[in-house]
């Protein structure tokens, strides 16, 4: 079973080659999506066998994710990973992620930051407004109220599954519309616990809680486009 | 007064510019009637303001002028959200032809 993971990096030269690193012993091959560095990130990416590709500009963690996962199903993977370039997500997981599909219990597998471990250094207001997204997604999204973490980016999808959920929201929205899209599939799904690290680092470079606003709007006008 | 000449005269000028772009065969005659009944539209309002206010009570409104400002912030909204739709898909079609030159290397999945 070839399994290859999936890191979309913007502007991660001082972490990307450790996340490469570390997530190198748990799949067949990691493909590095750099989404328009202007620092050394798409150099430093090259940890042996990476394939490393780059978006000439700029063009969102989602778009990133998108280009790195048809590049996986064209490599002929039969296991597609996500993991966030910027060490946030534990590799040590990507095993726990993978079996449910290798057994044939899953086609999409998720992590989750809350079922099981709690996520070391989440500020209060991020887990207020991760419950407040939950609810948003139950609501507006049509998620069912049993996903309990709304804006994982740690996954695992079988390339079968990876074909179906054609998810097109170039920014932060795609975890949302992946999770739509996957509980309105048909594909089986489920969640399984997995720990987030968050730094200071982390917090500053990733999402912002204002985000929520801009996620909001990008699903918004994702419901006008074809 | 003073106004309602200036706005008139360039509604004219709107006007004529229309059929001059439609003798031009620039737009179509159809579009060229949708304008031309816009401009009719606005032109009685203005000389006529008390024509406004007609259609505004049949709205509820009570007067014209705040008739006609509630619909340009309709109509503006609604242009506004055009531009944005219309941004959305250019920024789509970029991610294409940012994707597709990433992937020439890859041979298409069967």
């Amino acid at each position: 079973m070839k399994v290859i993971a999936v890191i979309p990096a913007f502007n991660e030269a001082e972490r990307i080659a450790k996340t490469v690193r570390d997530v190198c012993p748990y799949v067949d091959a990691v493909v590095v999506v750099d989404d328009g560095s202007t620092d050394a990130t798409s150099s430093l990416a090259h940890v042996g066998d990476t394939i490393v590709l780059t978006h000439r500009v700029n063009r969102g963690q989602g778009a990133a994710l998108r280009t790195g996962t048809e590049a996986a199903i064209r490599l002929e993977a039969d296991v597609i990973v996500h993991v966030d370039g910027d060490g946030q997500h534990d590799p040590t997981y990507i095993p726990a992620l993978i079996r449910p599909i290798a057994n044939h219990e899953a086609d999409i597998v998720f992590g989750s930051r809350f079922l099981d471990e709690m996520p070391i250094g989440i500020p209060w207001s991020r887990r207020a407004l991760l419950y407040a997204a939950r609810t948003f997604n139950a609501i507006v999204m049509g998620i069912p109220r049993s996903v309990s973490d709304p804006q994982n980016g740690m996954r695992a999808m079988s390339c079968n599954a990876a074909v179906v959920i054609r998810f097109t929201q170039d920014r932060m929205a795609h975890c949302s519309e992946i999770l739509r899209l996957a509980t309105r599939s048909g594909l089986r799904w489920i969640e399984i616990p997995v720990c987030v690290r968050y730094s200071s680092e982390s917090l500053s470079k990733g999402q912002k809680n204002s985000d929520a606003l801009t996620i909001a709007w990008q699903l918004f006008m994702g419901l006008f486009s074809s | 007064m003073l106004i309602q000449f200036v706005l008139i005269a360039v509604l004219l000028g709107a006007f004529g510019m229309t059929w001059t772009r439609a003798r031009q065969r620039v737009i179509s005659l159809r579009e060229a009637f949708a304008w031309s009944v816009l401009w009719i539209t606005a032109g009685i309002g203005i000389a006529r303001p008390e024509t406004t206010t007609v259609v505004a009570n049949f709205f509820g409104v009570g007067r014209g002028s705040d008739f006609v400002l509630y619909g340009s912030v309709i109509l503006l909204f609604i242009l506004v959200f055009k531009i944005f739709l219309a941004i959305d898909k250019l920024n789509r079609a970029l991610t294409e032809v940012v994707r597709k030159e990433v992937l020439k290397e890859f041979p298409p999945h069967e």
